[in-house]
């Protein structure tokens, strides 16, 4: 009795195996008809691959494994269609280029690079996939990516940090812009930022990034303090600060890694990023190297542009804080800037940070120009507005100016700063100038930002009247 | 008592009288030549010049329009306020030593400079403009004085006990919310304007703010000039006063009051200066012993002058300002071990 029930099964399935297998299939069709018609060469294709592919790729043989790897961990059990020529995507060796304005395309791997040949979205997915933590980790267990990386931090710490970082909190305005700048603003779970307080700084780092208002940690996480329990809960793979933070040993001791940066001169930022690019991965490091070869560049061209100016012909510079009567000291940032441009900062010759003076001395420095940082509420206005200002020529010739910013303002120590040297040599020596700073802030925050910035936010922040 | 006892009495007494003329006249002889002194060189003839061209606009031919005008527009209002305001504050710590029968004291025994602070750090905070600051100081300075005061009648017996204490608890109020402010403030930015104007600093001087600085502390004067002998009499103690036909409560009030809006009004635009109200009063008994009559006058005269002489190093030593809330003890210490070694009078 029981055995006669299973031959029937047996037999039905069979049989509807059978009628399955020959009913011609429906839906490949009702596709056909919604999509353009398919070419030949196509067609060949598919029956030369005897299976159906999302797009081809065209590699070089030795980073095919690397390649499957990453495919089949993205859509398991599916195999990547390699062809030898015309795919959507190539995969290749690359000799890096890093100069002028460098392109940086999407280096999966140190010196291989995945560059899409069309529209394609599955091409993007993937190609986001291989450069995600989860794809660094695909390669890391492949062994083409190392699982640790051992560096030593700006405060002199040797750090071995683990692979691939995936949730980073960054303490420290430089750092966030610097971890956005190469490319790994999604690896953050909340940051200290640098000119977001401000209602149009926060709404530009909104539109860079939507998560910004989640992100956004101020209160928690900042050079003076740092909330441990906060932390724990958004169970961050590292760590990073500024080299003053004083409470980077108890973080630590929580067991979670730390490094510190400092940024203090164009040297330093250099380092910085070169630095924290290593910390998220081949692209990420590709993105920094082009950086520092595009802020090179730059400096080289504002250099060679104001070359040919002598000493007294060079303008004169005062760049004043928070307050009219603060003013940068010769190491800050800010004098970096200003001789960049071509320019000399009159009160190079203070020492520390921001320096207390009297007007009197700015009369015996008599600027040609006067410069005003775009926050802590540092106006042109309480400059020109004052009586007792009026005595300087610059300040009678309305030589007065707001340093630009989008988020992050341009004399900060942090990538957009870059263009705080193109605005400073516009600003300083017009006619002198070879670089646009509307063209190359629109390069700037698509390269390194991810972000296509509107003929309006040019026009707001690049406009030398 | 022998003539020649009654001579050397007589000549103290002229003695001392030239010391008061001498102390009173110091102060404008330091003005004069602190115009001379600055960063931006100019000499003495020139400024001469410049300081009667508003008169004879012909005077100061040749020189250059923004040494004029840095003159004009900054040394004056700033040296004058330097003087109004070291006046001030050996005036109302005379005043308050003399009420409190306490050499330990000086006029921010009720508050009135915690106050200050805590206003201006309130309003830098809010990143407002100058006179911002000095409004929200000016009004907090006086806030604390009315907190401690008021405070005080809680508690019926020993008034000025119970002031003293209420002066300290209100002091120590503000100076923790002081604390509280710079801890949240930005590190960057409005931080160092905080602890800039805690250290005290004249840099931002206008003529903005002489008409009101000069009108409440020439008032201020005036007044504790005239109750000068008062002074004497409630630094004996209250019974005393009583028994003189004086209301010690009701006329302490008033010197309160009086010095109060006078301390309030050179610490908002000055920031907070400590140390002047407490060691001028000292150094004026050094000189002159403990009758007000003398002492007030010498202790204006010496706050004025070592103030114009602070700021004057404040503002030429350095290309960068030095807060004067550091120098005052810097110099003033020295000096005052020196007056101590050379006399030894009563208190």
């Amino acid at each position: 009795m029981k055995n006669i029930n299973f031959r029937i099964t047996v037999i039905f399935l069979l049989i509807s195996l059978v009628l399955v297998g020959c009913t011609p299939p429906a839906a490949p069709e009702l596709e056909s008809e919604t999509h353009e018609p398919a070419s030949a060469s196509d067609l060949l294709e598919e029956e030369f691959l005897s299976q159906p592919t999302r797009f081809t790729i065209q590699a070089d043989d030795d980073l095919q494994p690397s390649l499957i790897g990453l495919y089949d961990a993205l859509y398991p059990g599916e195999i990547p269609g390699f062809v030898a020529s015309g795919g959507d995507l190539i995969a290749t060796r690359l000799e890096p280029a890093f100069d002028g304005r460098p392109y940086v395309p999407s280096w999966f791997l140190p010196g291989s690079a995945l560059i899409p040949q069309d529209e394609n979205p599955d091409v993007r997915d993937f190609i986001d996939f291989a450069l995600s933590p989860d794809g660094q980790q695909i390669l890391i267990e492949l062994g083409e990516l190392p699982s640790v990386v051992t560096l030593k931090d700006q405060a002199g710490n040797a750090l071995k940090i683990q692979q691939p970082v995936r949730r980073v909190i960054s303490a420290y305005g430089p750092s966030t812009a610097i971890v956005y700048s190469i490319n790994a603003g999604d690896r953050l779970v909340a940051a200290s930022y640098l000119g977001a307080r401000d209602p149009q700084g926060a709404a530009a780092m909104e539109r860079i990034d939507p998560r910004f208002t989640t992100l956004v940690g101020d209160d928690y996480f900042s050079q003076s303090e740092f909330n441990l329990e906060q932390a724990a809960t958004l169970e961050p793979d590292l760590v990073i600060g500024g080299a003053r933070s004083g409470w980077a040993d108890s973080v630590s001791q929580l067991g979670i890694q730390v490094f510190l940066m400092e940024a203090e001169t164009p040297d330093q930022l250099k380092e910085a990023m070169l630095l924290v690019g290593q910390l998220f991965g081949p692209h990420a490091h590709a993105q920094a190297q082009a950086w520092v070869a595009y802020f090179d560049w730059v400096i080289e061209n504002t250099t060679i542009d104001t070359a040919h100016l002598t000493q007294p012909e060079r303008v004169r510079v005062l760049f004043t804080g928070t307050e009219p009567l603060r003013v940068a000291s010769g190491a800050m940032y800010q004098t970096d800037i200003i001789q960049a441009a071509g320019g000399i900062s009159v009160s190079a010759e203070l020492s520390g940070y921001w320096n207390d003076i009297n007007l009197e001395q700015v009369a015996i420095w008599d600027p040609d120009v006067i410069i005003v940082p775009p926050y802590g509420g540092a106006s042109v206005s309480a400059i020109t507005d004052s009586l007792e200002w009026q005595i300087l020529p610059a300040v009678q010739a309305e030589k007065v100016y707001r340093m630009p910013k989008l988020v992050v303002p341009w004399d900060t120590p942090a990538p957009d700063s870059v263009l705080g040297i193109i605005w400073m040599a516009g600003r300083l020596n017009p006619g002198l100038t070879s670089l646009d700073c509307g063209e190359e802030a629109a390069y700037f925050y698509n390269t390194f930002y991810n972000y296509t910035i509107s003929g309006d936010e040019i026009a707001a922040i690049c406009t030398i009247e | 008592m022998p003539p020649s006892a009654r001579s050397s009495k007589k000549t103290t007494h002229t003695n001392k009288r030239l010391t008061v003329g001498l102390i009173l006249i110091l102060p404008v002889a330091l003005l004069i030549i602190s115009l001379t002194l600055g960063r931006y060189d100019i000499n003495a003839f020139n400024v001469l010049r410049v300081l009667l061209s508003p008169i004879f606009p012909e005077a100061a031919a040749g020189i250059p329009e923004i040494a004029r005008q840095l003159i004009l527009q900054i040394r004056v209002p700033r040296i004058l306020a330097a003087l109004l305001i070291g006046a001030s504050f050996g005036a109302t710590g005379t005043a308050f030593q003399a009420i409190f029968k306490n050499p330990l004291v000086d006029s921010n025994i009720l508050g009135v400079t915690s106050g200050a602070g805590f206003g201006a750090a309130v309003a830098i905070l809010l990143m407002r403009s100058a006179w911002q600051v000095q409004l929200s100081a000016f009004v907090f300075g006086l806030l604390a004085v009315s907190l401690s005061f008021f405070g005080s009648r809680l508690y019926k017996a020993t008034p000025l006990l119970v002031l003293t204490l209420m002066g300290i608890l209100v002091g120590s109020l503000f100076n923790s919310l002081t604390s509280l402010l710079k801890y949240v403030a930005d590190p960057l930015d409005s931080l160092p304007a905080i602890t800039f104007w805690l250290l005290g600093s004249l840099t931002s001087i206008t003529w903005q703010n002489i008409p009101a600085l000069f009108v409440i502390t020439m008032a201020g004067l005036v007044f504790l000039w005239l109750i000068r002998w008062r002074l004497n009499i409630l630094s004996l103690g209250d019974d005393e006063a009583k028994s003189l036909g004086i209301d010690p409560i009701r006329m302490k009030l008033i010197i309160i009051m009086f010095a109060t809006l006078m301390t309030a009004v050179a610490v908002s635009v000055s920031g907070v200066i400590g140390w002047v109200g407490l060691v001028i009063p000292h150094a004026g008994r050094l000189i002159v012993g403990p009758d007000h009559k003398r002492l007030l006058p010498v202790s204006v005269g010496l706050g004025a002058a070592f103030m114009i002489l602070i700021d004057n190093i404040a503002r030429t030593l350095l290309p960068g300002e030095i807060p004067l809330g550091v120098l005052t003890g810097l110099i003033g210490v020295p000096l005052l071990i020196v007056l101590l070694r050379q006399k030894r009078t009563g208190w």
